[in-house]
């Protein structure tokens, strides 16, 4: 609960990461990726940091819900990749490339799935920290558009591969 | 209106909080277990497709780290929640693990996207 942290106040006050105008400059040396991966960790520390130094501890229960809710959806993430990979194996199209445009959005999804559900935790973490209304996430709304946009094309996608054939 | 908008979190409806989150930990725990699991079988399917399309190193490599990964996630879920028991998890050490777990899915996705070319 009161968890103080004695930097609190410094590290407020830094100003946001000075990406920009430096980044350059300095990434002489390492390789363009291994230079905007520490940035990455760096950057991603930090806000770690905040989060932590954010308001106070909710109940606990409510961050375990959080979390798992967190994991549902990372399965739902996997669960879409490993859809797209049965899909790419499985399908028998007469045109053989066929099959990318209905695995490659899957697994494209998957993936924004994964990355938008980190997000949504530590905003949903944030709100709960600061007694904030939680907002409402976006992700359930791409899951249920992409399944339907990628079902109606695999449905065109059959036709039109037997009428080519 | 909106019924979750308009509610603060943590607000009326729920028991006051406790230091004890009762059976909460161990939901979060089998829920551990389940993205382990879901990881075991992930890694089955893409190690099957990097084989048939002939990738036979992304395979087994990919094989390698996915099982690695289940076990990771599965000790995680045991240690945390079973072991310590923690009362709830700093938020910085659930960032850092939820963030690994992020990137590692998203890795997956990289993978997955270029074994599909291939097959």
């Amino acid at each position: 609960m009161g968890d103080t942290q004695p930097e609190t106040g410094a590290s407020k006050s830094e100003p946001a990461p000075a990406n920009g105008p430096r980044g350059p400059a300095r990434g002489e040396a390492p390789s363009r990726e291994d230079h905007s991966l520490r940035r990455w960790i760096a950057y991603s520390a930090r806000r770690e940091r905040r989060l932590e130094q954010t308001g106070s501890d909710p109940d606990p229960r409510f961050t375990f819900a959080n979390e798992r809710t967190f994991l549902a959806w990372n399965r739902t993430a996997l669960a879409l990749i490993a859809a797209g990979l049965a899909a790419a194996q499985f399908l028998k199209f007469n045109l053989h490339g066929l099959r990318l445009i209905i695995a490659v959005p899957l697994i494209v999804l998957g993936a924004a799935l994964a990355l938008a559900s980190y997000l949504h935790w530590e905003d949903s973490e944030r709100a709960m920290r600061l007694r904030q209304p939680l907002h409402y996430s976006l992700m359930p709304r791409v899951l249920t558009g992409g399944i339907a946009v990628i079902a109606v094309f695999g449905g065109i996608l059959a036709i039109v591969d037997r009428l080519v054939h | 209106m909106n019924p979750l908008a308009s509610r603060p979190a943590g607000d009326a409806a729920t028991p006051p909080p406790t230091d004890d989150p009762g059976l909460a930990r161990e939901r979060t725990a089998l829920a551990w277990t389940r993205s382990a699991l879901n990881m075991a079988a992930s890694g089955t399917l893409i190690a099957r497709a990097a084989f048939v399309g002939h990738l036979d190193a992304l395979g087994i490599v990919s094989a390698i780290a996915m099982g690695t990964l289940a076990a990771a996630t599965w000790r995680h879920g045991q240690v945390i929640y079973r072991e310590r028991r923690e009362p709830g998890m700093p938020p910085h050490l659930q960032a850092v693990a939820f963030g690994r777990l992020m990137a590692a899915t998203v890795l997956i996705a990289a993978i997955a996207i270029v074994v599909t070319i291939a097959i």
